[in-house]
Formats: structure tokens, sequence, C-alpha cells
């Protein structure tokens, strides 16, 4: 007889929100961030080996597949920085008001593609 | 630990449809979440047709309807109808609120209503906020003035009464606790934004006098921290309140005072 009784449902049918969705992504980019840190370190300490390694990461970087992955790197540093900016913000206790929450986070989502933009042309014409 | 998919048991199936009746051309499709504890079945969805030329403005309405018109067995809370008892809170399309300040008019298309997220259904769409009530009991919400006289009254400066403002209108009708998907994944242990926000209420009350043990007590990893700012508390409150707000504050008291 015990735990007859359901789970009512939840994810399945909660709505979402602007601020929960910037949430979730702050969770997912910070992963992202992580994994892809570790895998940068890794490409940087492949360098110091010679000068057949460069080929090999240039090679990668220049496919499709790399240029997808620079991309998406740059974008989701992009929100991470700026929706860490938002939680700081929180953190001093402000913001907290339904409408501003969803201006900041309007800002985060569509910065962090401005952002994206921005690097790339930054990149394309400089470097 | 976070479990996204419901348990087997929990699994909704498609339950009945109930025509219409009446021929009204007005009508409206409504979902309900039943769940019969005496069949041991799984629960299901029923859909309604409403008549809506004949229901007043909000989705308490409907359901008062549905109960005394068309299906005398769906079980629901209710009482004052007024959103001041908070008994008839659940999830309307998505959203937690409550059914008697809620008006269908501002619900588009069909309508969906739910339980509270994430608790054990007692019947249809009564869930079990046992819990919940054990960790309103835990941070013992009541004023402790022990050196001062009990007979006497203690005042307050206006200033002190404004600081209780946006706190004390809590009604614990529990749409905030339940719309946190912290507290779906960490019920057991987090305390939730509806008793936050009340554990706020007894701290910055300047009549009471043990605000320090009070913030000794909510500052763990678990009962406070777990508050990620999502704020679907905030989004759901059917009084305008802000639980995150009050999370944030009792946060940035740990951090400034030295305890």
């Amino acid at each position: 007889m015990e735990n007859k009784a359901p789970l009512s449902p939840h994810i399945q049918i909660y709505k979402w929100h602007i601020s929960s969705l910037v949430s979730i992504s702050h969770r997912i980019t910070g992963i992202i961030n992580i994994i892809v840190i570790t895998f940068i370190c890794l490409l940087a300490s492949l360098l110091v080996l010679g000068k057949s390694n460069y080929e090999i990461i240039n090679l990668f970087l220049s496919s499709l597949i790399g240029k997808f992955f620079i991309l998406g790197l740059t974008w989701s540093f992009s929100f991470q920085i700026l929706s860490e900016i938002r939680h700081l913000i929180m953190d001093l206790g402000y913001g907290f008001e339904l409408r501003t929450t969803k201006i900041t986070g309007l800002i985060v989502i569509f910065g962090s593609i401005i952002l994206t933009v921005a690097f790339y042309l930054i990149g394309k014409n400089f470097f | 630990m976070t479990q996204i998919n419901l348990p087997e048991n929990s699994k909704v199936k498609k339950g009945k449809y109930f025509k219409d009746q009446t021929g009204s051309k007005n009508l409206r499709k409504v979902s309900i979440y039943r769940w019969d504890p005496s069949s041991g079945e799984n629960p299901r969805i029923d859909t309604y047709e409403v008549d809506m030329d004949n229901c007043p403005s909000k989705v308490l309405d409907i359901l008062n309807k549905i109960k005394n018109e068309i299906d005398p067995t769906i079980a629901y809370r209710r009482s004052c109808a007024h959103g001041v008892c908070g008994s008839c809170a659940m999830n309307m399309n998505g959203k937690n609120g409550l059914a008697c300040t809620t008006p269908h008019a501002e619900i588009d298309g069909d309508i969906d209503i739910y339980p509270l997220p994430h608790l054990k259904v007692k019947k249809d769409l009564i869930g079990d906020l046992d819990g919940l009530y054990k960790q309103y009991q835990s941070i013992e919400p009541w004023l402790k003035s022990n050196s001062k006289s009990e007979t006497k009254e203690i005042i307050q400066s206006k200033e002190d009464r404004a600081k209780l403002d946006g706190a004390y209108e809590c009604i614990m009708c529990a749409c905030c606790s339940t719309s946190c998907p912290s507290y779906w994944w960490n019920g057991d242990k987090y305390l939730g934004p509806a008793v936050l926000l009340q554990a706020y209420r007894w701290i910055i009350d300047s009549r009471d006098e043990e605000r320090e043990l009070r913030l000794k007590k909510v500052a763990d990893e678990l009962k406070l921290y777990r508050c990620h700012t999502i704020l679907n508390c905030t989004n759901a409150c059917p009084k305008g309140l802000n639980p995150a707000k009050a999370i944030a504050e009792i946060k940035k008291m740990l951090a400034t005072a030295n305890i």
C-alpha cells in the first residue's frame, strides 16, 4: 500500500518563462564551458609538443565542424558572462521585480547573440 | 535526486470524455487530472465540454459547474473563493495559481487543470502538503520575545512595521514552493520559497529577539542555498509577493552578518 499515491506532473506541464529559461541555460552553458576549457587546455599542451600537432589543430578549427565549435563556444561564453552579471546584481538584492527580471533576461538572451556576432567580426577583421 | 520522468504509477493516461448535454454554442474544453485512490489505476485526464454562456468568470466557477452539473465525483479543495484562504491552489495551463482569482478569459484555448506539481496526490486535484507544513513548523513561525513581558504591548516603529509588508500577506497556498524546480528535486531538505519567505518575515521582525538564531538555522547548503533564482515562485504568487527577493535578502544578511 505504501507509495501508492502518484506524483503529480511537474516539469512535464510547467510553463517556461524567460527567467527559468535563462536559469537552465546558465547551467547548461556552464557545463559546456568547463568541458571546453579542458579541451582547449589539451590543445594548448599539444602545441608544446611540436609543429605537426599545430597543423592538425589548424585543420580541425578551419573545418566546418571546427567553425561551428568556435562559434558555439563564443555564444556559450557570452551567455555565461551576461547571465553571471545578472546573477551578481541579483545577489546584491536588485532586479527581482517581475518586469525587471523579464527585461534583464531578454538582455542576456539577445546580448549573447550580439556579443557572439561582435566577437566573430572582431576576430575576422583584426586577427 | 533529480528525476525528470514520472514514476510508472504516476504516468497519466487518457480518460473519459464528457460531451455537452446543454446544446450550448459557446463551449470550452476543460481537461482535468483525475486519480481515484480506491481504483488502483494510474491517473487519467478527463475532458469536459462546458457551457460558457452560463458560467461566471473564474476557473473555480468552471470546476464548481462541472461538479454541480456534469460530474459530482471530481474532488478539489476550495473555501473562501476570494483569494484569501489559499485552498484552491492548482496548476492551470502550466502555471500555478488560485482557481478563484484566475479568470478563465485569460487562458487561451482549452483549459488544462492539474494538481500542484510534484506532490503526492491524495485524490484528483488534491495534493499532499504535509511536508511543507512540517517545514513551516520547523522555522518556528511565532514571535519570540523572551525578555519582554508577555502581557505588555511591544512597540514597533512605523518603519520597522513597513519591513513586514510583502511578507506577512502570504496565505501559504503553496503555489510558489510547488512551482520551484529546486523544491521538486530537493523538497525533503530545501525549505522552498513559501517557508523561506516566512522565515524572512520573522527574521526582520523588530520585535523578535532570536534573529541570529533564526538566521543560523536557515544558513544551510540545502535549506537555503538551493535557490538558484529561477523565479518561478515570484511568477506564480497569486498575492503578488516576491519570495525570490526575500531569499536573496536572507542570503545577503548571512553574507554581511558576522555569525
